[in-house]
């Protein structure tokens, strides 16, 4: 089901188009990230599906509702710049964030001390916020984010600045929101996490789209496989193949990346009567490689 | 409304546990103690006293009609005020007592001691002293009684009897009365006017700017904590100003609560033990709930200004620089006070009071002061509610791009421009 439509948006600030004519739609029960280098538009676009900031054209749909300020409850959101009031009492601030997202004051409570528990804070509960580490602060932070139990998560950033015993602790829960069928939105440039989590992916460099679609698709289209191939007698004649985009010869050792549309079995239907082959072995190219690729493509072509 | 609720709940309770704000709630009392019960304190103990006085007479001619007249002054004991004692002295003694007398005054053994020469009837020279010559009360006390026998004495030299004289140099008094809008007539003085009208206007200037400044602090303090887009996830720009301002705002009236609370408290004391606090704090009910209204007027008209140069603001420092020109407005009308007094009804005073960032105070201060015509308190109300309106939304614009804005401060042609956008 559809959660959340972007269509054609678009976002000037004086010189800079800062958003340039982005359009996607989320669907309830995936996680998507959306990825782009520092300044791409991707703050500016949450901005703008958070209602924070209106685009100056285009359309933002949730549910197949106009964005306007009374679906902001169905929302979560973590901003990147996160912050804190520091004299709050956890349990207090928790209770504010909820309130803020239209739950009633009660049940907001019973919410916050589950969710202080679940993350090892409850001991905390009545202690000032400025008494947390930065990491628990974020952990707190993160809690206000999803507290209210909403439809659409948007997360900017969640990984940063946690240990690796919380990062596998929040990757549990997005999974476990993904379970309860709601749409997750991931902010990020560790392309790693993202991709070890994400369903679907979605890149913006400067301010366009530059990428939509489901992990595995987006890899085997754009993802150069490369293969390492380990062979006996002469394999020269491999570097001539005219399947062969590129490769890197080190004596009986070769790294190879093929051509678009090429796959393994062409290689070795090739190369199989010609020489001996002691081992094969297949690579994917990574989010981060994909991701790099496109944004220096993106470069020539300014 | 949760939104904004939840949001005036969390100001509420921030502000008022505050220590500066336990401070400041506990500090006023002690404020109003000393302003209500000094002024009754001091004239108590001056009427306490008889005042001692001896006096050397050559002319043989002032001291029992001078010694007759002043013996009617009595203090509250019931006792006479003055004490009189004549010295008799040969003139060649003069110099000799005088000193002799004047360390009795430094010693506190006497009060005053008043020299008559001779030849007062000519040289109308007569020598008064005492430890304290600003007593304006006594020394024209004094110079009254001796001048008008003096005169007397001259008149009947001249021919004119004895009883035409006392109906000719009767003195004037005169009797103060204040005319309030209902007719009523009360005795008051020009003292008690200022006095009490200084004390409201004051308390206006000093709690509209502290809460405002205090909203416009605050809004930094959340800009530089980076709290502010996650406030914004749930609420809009609006919502947040509103609630805020309407936060801060329950908190001032909450102190003042407190304050009246114990004022009527010390009024009643006061009226109690010394009636003279009570001519100082006259507390009128519609002159206080003027005072409320242009309190809550003013208050929200300002800060919605000083919120707008919060949001703007990267620093205090910046936000006191930016912030300058709101406070100079309120300043204004404090500088123009004793102005305002003298002539509350003047046309320059009738114009500021219907402008609307200088209008709750002078308009106030009229209200206290002149009695205006209705129709001019109500057209200041007026202008007042719709500039607080032009004002909040003006403020609102600026507040929703400043409030994400951080680095450099915007320039004016940019806020122009976010306004109209």
């Amino acid at each position: 089901m559809e959660v959340l439509n972007v269509e054609h948006i678009n976002k000037r600030f004086d010189q800079i188009q800062a958003v340039n004519d982005v359009s996607f739609s989320i669907d309830t029960g995936t996680i998507y990230g959306l990825l782009g280098p520092n300044g791409a538009g991707k703050t500016t676009t949450i901005r703008m599906i958070m209602n924070i900031i209106a685009p100056d054209s285009g359309k933002i749909s949730i549910f197949d509702q106009r964005m306007n300020d009374s679906l902001k409850s169905k929302i979560g959101y973590l901003p990147e710049e996160r912050g804190v009031y520091p004299k709050m009492k956890l349990i207090d601030f928790l209770i504010f964030l909820g309130e803020i997202h239209d739950t009633p004051t009660s049940q907001a409570k019973t919410l916050a001390r589950q969710w202080l528990s679940r993350f090892d804070l409850i001991s905390m509960a009545e202690s000032k916020v400025q008494e947390l580490s930065k990491g628990n602060q974020q952990k707190l932070q993160l809690i206000g984010s999803f507290l209210h139990n909403p439809e659409l998560l948007i997360l900017d950033e969640p990984f940063s600045g946690l240990d690796p015993v919380n990062v596998d602790l929040v990757k549990e829960i997005i999974l476990e929101f993904k379970k309860q069928g709601k749409a997750i939105i991931l902010s990020t440039h560790m392309m790693d996490a993202a991709e070890k989590i994400c369903d679907h992916v979605i890149m913006i460099n400067k301010g366009k789209k530059v990428l939509d679609g489901p992990l595995d698709d987006v890899q085997q289209q754009y993802g150069h496989n490369s293969v390492l191939l380990e062979y006996g007698g002469d394999g020269s004649f491999i570097e001539q193949l005219p399947i062969i985009e590129e490769s890197n010869n080190f004596g009986n050792f070769l790294e190879i990346r093929l051509k678009d549309g090429v796959d393994l079995n062409d290689l070795l239907k090739a190369i199989l009567d010609k020489i001996r082959i002691f081992k094969v072995e297949t690579r994917r190219s990574t989010l981060h490689e994909i991701f790099i690729s496109l944004v220096k493509g993106g470069d020539s072509d300014a | 409304m949760h939104k904004v609720f939840a949001i005036i709940k969390r100001e509420y309770k921030e502000a008022v546990y505050k220590k500066s704000f336990i401070i400041l709630t506990l500090l006023m009392p002690i404020l109003m103690i000393a302003f209500s019960v000094l002024p009754g304190l001091v004239i108590l103990i001056k009427t306490q006293k008889q005042t001692k006085i001896h006096v050397i007479d050559m002319s043989h001619e002032i001291y029992a009609p001078l010694q007759k007249k002043l013996s009617a002054d009595t203090l509250k004991s019931g006792q006479p005020r003055y004490l009189f004692t004549s010295l008799s002295v040969y003139p060649q003694q003069i110099d000799s007592v005088l000193s002799s007398e004047k360390k009795l005054i430094a010693a506190k053994k006497i009060d005053v001691l008043l020299y008559v020469p001779a030849d007062v009837d000519s040289t109308l020279q007569v020598q008064f002293f005492a430890r304290n010559v600003a007593d304006f009360d006594l020394t024209s006390r004094f110079k009254n009684e001796i001048s008008s026998i003096i005169s007397t004495k001259r008149l009947i030299a001249a021919g004119i009897r004895p009883d035409l004289v006392k109906k000719l140099t009767k003195h004037v008094k005169l009797n103060t009365f204040k005319i309030s809008k209902s007719g009523k007539e009360s005795k008051s003085g020009f003292l008690q006017e200022y006095f009490s009208t200084f004390i409201f206007i004051f308390f206006l200037y000093f709690t509209i700017i502290m809460y405002g400044a205090g909203i416009m602090r605050s809004i930094i303090q959340e800009k530089t904590s980076r709290i502010v887009e996650t406030i914004l996830s749930g609420t809009n720009a609006f919502q947040f100003m509103a609630g805020k301002i309407i936060g801060q705002g329950a908190v001032s009236l909450t102190q003042y609560f407190i304050w009246i609370i114990f004022g009527l408290g010390l009024l009643f004391a006061g009226s109690h033990y010394f009636p003279v606090s009570k001519q100082f704090m006259q507390l009128n009910p519609i002159i206080f709930l003027y005072f409320v209204v242009f309190f809550v007027l003013g208050y929200l008209l300002f800060s919605a200004m000083y919120a707008a140069v919060g949001s703007i603001s990267n620093s205090d420092q910046e936000a006191q620089n930016a912030s300058f020109p709101i406070t100079i407005s309120l300043i204004i009308p404090i500088i123009l006070f004793s102005f305002i007094v003298k002539d509350p009804n003047n046309t320059l005073v009738r114009i500021l009071s219907q402008i609307p960032i200088f209008s709750p105070i002078i308009m106030f201060a009229r209200v206290n002061l002149a009695n205006p015509p209705l129709w001019e308190i109500l057209l200041s109300i007026g202008i007042l509610i719709l500039a607080i309106i032009f004002i909040i939304w003006i403020a609102a614009k600026i507040f929703r791009v400043g409030i994400l804005m951080y680095g450099k401060r915007p320039t004016l042609p940019e806020l122009l421009k976010w306004i109209r956008y």
